[in-house]
């Protein structure tokens, strides 16, 4: 597509009817290959990645994107952000200026400044500083570069998770995974280019709200995969179904489609077959995709994946998989991370204990089968929850078993690492409590103009109007992208 | 500075300009406009001698101007938005539009001077500037007399004369007169009419969702041999009286008012709504006119008489998102709520993006950022607040045949408990009976800390600092002197700060239980006060204040969540107690509510006061009150006879703890400016009342005469779903920043005859556009169309459109002859994809209907519709997920509906049960053949067609066998023996589901 700003609904339609026919009427091989509605994926229909990206606003550093959202908020004091300070401020009350005028959702009262609950140490060439609840992650953390000072302005996990996938607190707006989508098209025209894994037990509370295209035309929802059952829904036959059958089926119904197509003339009709014909080749690259156990052992056990089961270190190994397979954007969701300290799985010394055991060997596990398959230079992947937690304890109905901490949107870490991402740095200070920024503060917006720009694209020029507004992720309020962070 | 000579070289060199354009230019610019898109050619066919303001001037001043000179951002002081700008004085230079004297206009010099610093628009911003013609069209309308106009929209429609036609026999309603000028305008012809039973396809479709039965098809066939027209109008007739109409469209309008069974963020919980949806089913089936459809949703419960339905409608504003998540605050999403109120309303009835007036004014449109609160004012004084509980509420029966008795009973309820209230009340109120309490002492059961200030009304207690959960307060003092007697005892409760908590609301309370005893030096024993009764400060509270006497229960009088102003109960004695000097009075007061679990809802700042005074006593043992008490008793328990459903419906708050609004700065609900009252944006005609306006004063004015859009948005949804485009394209924006109409004479001529001539009759409307030629026309696409008007905006062949989501899954079910044709009623589960249901609310469960439950193949309008898990299958056809209004669906076309329409559950069974249908339904293959092409199509089955699925029938049974080697897939409901040809014709009509022709209209 020339223009990524697109005018209004009615240039971009036209377009597409215009590509449509020219690719329906004059170019045949194409027919089925459309796998987003002939909007923009004309180019990449035809297999050729580097179309694809031909209408970039500058050359992109990274593909591809494998976002890992740790749901809940997981704590950046007990992970990577460093506060010896803290420590000696264990068990004394918090200072008045932290708790003035600000909103929390449990802590009630002056609270007590809780330190670090595990101890850290320097790592790899850069000496990022991780905890030893990380043992496999210290590893790599030359090729991460740490985001110290995220800042969110929601403090509550619903309209907090909106905000880092959608840019606002309400649902509605299209989530990063479809404007990347919208923007830059699939390289597969076999898959879905936006693909969503859960795991951790629970579902994010609001939902495919996360992963909707709000605005954008349906097509650039993500698509949720499932490791049981069908991967995607209803891609299997109905029992009783041969694949034979179906082709069968399929070649009458295509025949008697284009019949159709000669006495009413309507290029909908033609796209029709093709999707139809798309998804019949799907009911084989989506399994196929999904399919863990075509992967050898040590591969395996260096993600500690085990086929069959919905579990975070399969979804890591999927993720691979599909960027492999040229899926635009891979999004996971990892449910349990919100330690309040108000039972034994939201406990920071239970709990939270168990997420990072089983998060750590297979998100350092992605990092490094990424790399070694050549896959990390131009595939960004990005780590984060929605917020972060206070440094101040949260002991709700005087809770002294379970350790907890309560949503801190002033400062959380997020990390990056691969596709254009300078390795082995560290952006952003918080203060001495790990409460606020205390220098380079990055609002969400900075973060998704940054990731945008990582993929060629200007954050200012994909805009979409609706209601009256020229729509961004970024939205209204001026964004910029974060230099400093870029190799 | 100005400078004259440079000015008067240009004036010249601009007319230069000016008539070389209109030589050559606009020729050129008009022809290649035509080419490319025929809607453009309105604006471009701009004839020189005659610029108007709307139509010419406007969208050069949108496009190249407002982005700094607009509402939003006012650049030196100027937005083109406003007719005072653009002539006023102004403080430096003159003023920017002289009439009629471009020399003296400050807009054409800084258009046309030579000078970079200068010129507008800035070059280093827009390198592309203005094009000759549109400096040309600038000029001539200064020197015509700069005629401000505003935009069309704005302008109340009139009756528009008919248009003359070349063959006026084409014509069967005024809209074909219109459209036929048009099309010959551009020189081209319509197509011919459809055949009679793909119309009867096209018309049952549109107005009922369904298709139509094999045997309607064959009798209308009949019909139209035998009647000829009439039998069209006897069609429509009897479509427009299927109670199937209702709910096709009711559909469209729950995407409006983003209905939804589920409550959104959070947790989305369920919501007991639908018997809204069932309200509006109703509504489209007994032709509410459109008006009185308006009014009862926004204001039914403010209509003298209302009826339970009037209060039903109200549920329309109560679908808004809530947030029960954990510790987060009601205010914050109340306010969101009533945000989302104000967008809806106005893009549903006005067609405006006055959303944008939210946090500043209107970037293209006369709306201002104050237009946008003072509206807030008519609905920002309802009862509900993001409550859990989705208060208030209204006991809706169940079945509608109970409506009025029901309503008469609640109204005899509020009749007495009014009276009951206000007999109370009176005496509340007068002073001369209250005895201040001073010389309080407070402490709290817990750490909270507390303090005592004087006043004049008596002592102050409150609290210092944090507040705990379950914390109650102890509060000693000793007895008004003046007391001889204690009859009752008044609780005030207030604000920490009152005068903030006027804009920005502080947590209010719930006194869950108050215990007073008297404490006499001497005696051992305090003595315990008996109550006998409470009286808050509403006649209809969400929480009973009686229930502070009760101390097993944590509710009892509360200001719940919020608090704004002083609250005021009073606790009246079983029995008056005669009180000593010396005695003391303790109360102690529990508060064991918190809001999410999280805010506790404690009265942090209180006094009490005393009476002795013997009429509370009398107000107690009233003989007429008595009675009215033992009646509301009776009313209370024949009302709870009458099975009821709960629903969320809109309620003021009484006037005295009325919540004031003002206007949020930048948008902003923290950030709280000056107050407002309630009104209606200063561009639109006045409104009429007396007094203050409210919502009811609100919704009448949207549909009375004056207003200039409400007609013309209705007319042109309904429009929209027939045709599949607007009139006005962008249903959504009729503002200056929307597209202009197709047809504009055609859509005020229609708008006009809606409200006056109809009567806001959407059925007479539906019937003279479906019964019209432009609707009777083939859906043929011409290749010259295609090319040139590759949208249909000119209407040159019948509407063909994708089947909305709804029609799929219900088309699917009735020609399979699964459907259910029951209507109404609470939410249904038919099968859902395995690990589709993981709701965040482990509670809300979907039990999928059995095969033997009709629920299984009710129509699709009656799903559960859950926000965070949409209904997969309207997923993937483009159902919005209504978190907010959807004016139009964007319809895609992706291999996920195919995958959806090939092998989910639903289409499975019914390709299942239409092979089946098919093989009992005809002796000879062909013939089966062709009831299920007729069944899923309407109309008749060519031989090729035929013949194409003969074949397919011939392979599939060959391959058979291969088949039953496969191994049997794991889930199966039900064991049934297939037959080879039994599974055939299921692939057949699977097929049949499938095709083109039967997803599209």
């Amino acid at each position: 597509m020339p223009n990524l700003s697109l005018g209004s609904e009615l240039a971009f339609r036209q377009l597409e009817q215009r590509t449509r026919r020219y690719f329906l009427g004059e170019c045949a091989t194409g027919l089925g290959a459309l796998w987003l509605a002939g909007s923009n994926q004309t180019a990449s229909a035809q297999g050729d990645a580097t179309t694809a990206t031909a209408a970039l606003h500058h050359v992109p550093r990274a593909k591809r994107v494998i976002f890992l959202h740790m749901i809940g908020g997981p704590s950046q004091l007990e992970l990577f952000d460093h506060k010896p300070e803290l420590v000696r401020f264990d068990g004394k009350q918090c200072p008045k200026s932290f708790i003035e005028s600000q909103q929390f959702p449990f802590i009630r009262g002056i609270p007590n400044m809780m330190g670090p609950q595990y101890p850290f140490a320097q790592h790899g060439e850069s000496g990022a500083w991780v905890t030893d609840r990380l043992p496999h992650f210290s590893q790599v953390v030359d090729d991460v570069c740490f985001i110290k000072t995220m800042q969110t302005d929601q403090f509550n996990h619903g309209p907090a998770q909106l905000m880092v996938h959608s840019g606002q607190a309400r649902i509605g707006a299209p989530s990063i995974g479809s404007w990347v989508t919208w923007g830059l098209g699939s390289e597969n025209e076999n898959l879905p280019g936006y693909i969503v894994l859960l795991s951790g037990g629970r579902p994010p509370r609001v939902g495919k709200s996360l992963w909707g295209s709000g605005f954008l035309p349906s097509v650039y929802q993500g698509v949720q995969c499932r490791s049981q059952g069908d991967p995607v829904l209803n891609v299997s036959n109905p029992q009783g179904v041969t694949r034979d059958a179906r082709r069968l089926a399929l070649d009458s119904l295509r025949r008697l489609n284009e019949r159709n197509h000669q006495l009413f003339g309507d290029p909908e009709t033609l796209t029709r077959i093709a999707q139809y014909e798309l998804a019949f080749r799907m009911q084989e690259t989506v399994p196929e995709a999904m399919d863990l156990s075509a992967e050898p052992e040590h591969i395996h056990q260096l993600y500690g994946a085990e086929p069959g089961k919905v579990a975070f270190a399969n979804n890591c190994l999927l993720a691979r998989r599909l960027i492999e397979r040229g899926v635009r954007y891979v999004q996971l969701f990892d449910w349990g991370w919100d330690s309040h300290g108000s039972s034994e799985q939201q406990a920071i010394n239970v709990g939270f204990r168990d997420k990072c055991r089983e998060a750590d060997k297979s998100m350092s596990a992605l990092l490094i089968d990424l790399k070694q398959r050549g896959l990390l230079e131009d595939t960004l992947v990005v780590w984060s929850g929605e917020f972060g937690r206070t440094p101040m304890r949260e002991s709700r109905n005087g809770e002294r078993k379970f350790v907890g901490r309560d949503h801190n949107p002033h400062a959380f870490t997020l990390w990056m690492a691969g596709g254009g991402v300078k390795g082995g740095t560290t952006y952003g200070e918080t203060d001495d409590m790990g409460y606020t920024a205390a220098l380079d503060p990055v609002p969400l917006r900075d973060f998704h103009a940054t990731l945008l720009h990582l993929l060629g694209i200007d954050h200012t020029r994909l805009t979409v109007p609706f209601q009256g507004l020229n729509q961004k992720l970024t939205t209204v309020i001026p964004a910029r992208v974060i230099d400093k962070v870029l190799s | 500075m100005p400078n004259l000579l440079p000015c008067r070289v240009l004036l010249i060199s601009t007319v230069f300009l000016a008539e070389t354009v209109f030589l050559t230019g606009f020729g050129v610019l008009h022809a290649e406009d035509r080419a490319v898109d025929v809607t453009k050619t309105d604006i471009a066919t701009v004839q020189f001698a005659t610029v108007q303001f709307a139509k010419d001037v406007r969208p050069i001043l949108n496009e190249h101007c407002v982005a700094c000179h607009g509402g939003v951002k006012q650049a030196g002081e100027l937005s083109f938005g406003y007719k005072e700008h653009v002539f006023g004085p102004r403080e430096s230079g003159g003023p920017i539009v002289v009439p009629g004297d471009p020399d003296a206009s400050e807009l054409i010099r800084r258009i046309t001077t030579d000078d970079d610093t200068e010129r507008m628009p800035p070059v280093d911003e827009h390198p592309e500037g203005l094009s000759a013609e549109e400096i040309a069209t600038l000029v001539q309308w200064v020197r015509q007399g700069a005629e401000w106009g505003e935009h069309w929209s704005f302008v109340r429609p009139v009756r528009q004369p008919l248009p003359v036609v070349a063959d006026p026999d084409w014509c069967r309603q005024r809209i074909d007169q219109y459209i036929l000028a048009r099309l010959e305008q551009e020189g081209l012809a319509p197509v011919p009419d459809a055949a009679a039973d793909r119309w009867l396809r096209r018309v049952t479709l549109d107005l009922t969702g369904l298709p139509p039965a094999p045997v309607k098809r064959i009798r209308f066939i009949e019909d139209v041999r035998e009647q000829g027209e009439e039998a069209y109008a006897v069609a429509v007739e009897r479509l427009l009286d299927s109670p199937h109409f209702g709910e096709r469209w009711a559909s469209v309008w729950l995407d409006l008012v983003r209905y939804a069974d589920s409550k959104g963020l959070g947790l989305d919980g369920r919501r007991s709504i639908w018997k809204y949806r069932d309200w509006v089913i109703d509504a489209f089936n007994r032709d509410l006119p459109y008006d009185q459809f308006t009014v009862e949703q926004l204001a039914g419960d403010l209509l003298p008489e209302a009826t339970m339905d009037d209060l039903i409608a109200t549920a329309c504003h109560r679908s808004t998102q809530s947030n029960e998540e954990g510790g987060t605050d009601d205010e914050q999403f109340r306010v969101e709520a009533v945000v989302d109120r104000i967008n809806t309303t106005w893009q549903v009835w006005q067609g405006l993006t006055f959303g944008c007036t939210q946090c500043h004014d209107h970037p293209y449109d006369p709306l201002r950022n104050i237009d946008y609160y003072h509206f807030m004012a008519f609905l920002n004084n309802t009862a509900d607040s993001d409550l859990n509980s989705d208060a208030p509420l209204l006991q809706t029966p169940l079945d509608p045949s109970d409506y009025e008795t029901a309503r008469k009973l609640d109204q005899q309820m509020e009749a007495a408990e009014q009276t009951l209230w206000q007999t109370g009340r009176k005496l509340v109120t007068d002073q001369s009976l209250w005895l201040p309490v001073r010389g309080l002492e407070a402490a709290a059961t817990d750490d909270t800390e507390m303090a005592v200030e004087p006043s004049e009304e008596g002592d102050q207690y409150y609290t210092v600092g944090t507040v705990y959960k379950n914390t109650g307060f102890v509060l000693n003092a000793p007895l008004p002197e003046e007391l001889a007697q204690l009859t009752a005892l008044r609780f005030t409760a207030f604000p920490l700060d009152p005068q903030a908590s006027l804009a920005n609301p502080e947590w209010g309370f719930v006194l869950s239980h108050l215990k007073a005893e008297l404490v006499t030096p001497d005696s051992e024993e305090p003595v315990v006060i008996e109550f006998a009764h409470v009286i808050g400060d509403e006649p209809r509270p969400l929480l009973d204040p009686q229930l502070s006497l009760n101390a097993e229960h944590d509710d009892g009088f509360a200001a719940f969540s919020r608090i704004h102003h002083p609250r005021t109960a009073v606790f009246v004695l079983k029995h008056p107690v005669a009180v000593a000097p010396t005695t003391r009075l303790r109360v102690t007061l529990e508060f064991k509510r918190s809001s999410g679990g999280s805010h506790p809802l404690v009265a942090r700042r209180g006094s009490l006061a005393t009476s002795g005074d013997a009429q509370w006593t009398s107000w107690l043992n009233d003989a007429q009150l008595t009675d009215t008490r033992k009646t509301l008793a009776q009313l209370q328990e024949r009302r709870k006879a009458i099975p009821s459903v709960a629903l969320p419906v809109m309620r003021d708050r009484p006037e005295n703890i009325a919540r004031p609004t003002y206007r949020f700065d930048r948008g902003n609900y923290l950030n709280k400016a000056e107050q407002v009252s309630a009104g209606t944006p200063s561009v639109m005609p006045p409104l009429a009342t007396e007094g203050v306006p409210n919502r009811l004063d609100f919704a009448r004015w949207l549909v009375s005469d004056e207003n200039p859009l409400t007609a013309r948005v209705a007319v042109n949804r309904f429009w929209a779903q027939l045709f599949g485009i607007g009139l006005v394209e962008t249903q959504e924006d009729f503002g200056s920043s929307g597209e202009p109409p197709s047809h504009p004479a055609l859509l005020d001529d229609l708008a006009v005859r809606f409200s006056e001539d109809m009567n806001w009759s959407v059925k007479q409307l539906l019937r003279e556009i479906t019964l019209s030629s432009t609707y009777r026309q083939a859906a043929v696409i011409r290749s010259d169309i295609r090319e040139r008007d590759p949208r249909n905006r000119l209407l040159a062949h019948g509407p063909r459109n994708r089947l909305p989501a709804e029609t799929v899954r219900d088309q699917a079910l009735a020609v399979a002859g699964l459907l259910s044709e029951k209507l109404h009623g609470p939410p249904v589960h038919p099968p859902l994809p395995a690990g589709v249901w993981d709701p965040f609310q482990a509670a809300d469960k979907w039990t999928t209907a059995e095969r033997n439950d009709e629920n299984r193949y009710r129509r699709s309008i009656y799903v559960y519709m859950k926000r965070t898990i949409p209904y997969p299958m309207f997923a993937s056809f483009d159902t919005p997920s209504r978190e907010f209004c959807t004016v139009r669906r964007i319809t895609s076309n992706t291999p996920l509906q195919a995958l959806m329409t090939l092998n989910d559950a639903t289409f499975e069974e019914a390709a299942t049960a239409l092979g089946r249908r098919m093989l009992a339904g005809a002796e000879t293959l062909p013939e089966q053949l062709k009831f299920g092409l007729r069944l899923s199509t309407g109309r008749e089955p060519s031989a090729d067609e035929v013949a194409e699925l003969e074949s397919l029938y011939q392979q599939l049974l060959e391959q058979q066998p291969q088949a039953q080697q496969e191994p049997a897939a794991e889930t199966s409901e039900e064991e049934e023996r297939v037959t080879p040809e039994e599974q055939a014709m299921a692939i057949i009509a699977g097929v049949l589901l499938n095709l083109d022709e039967v997803l599209t209209k």
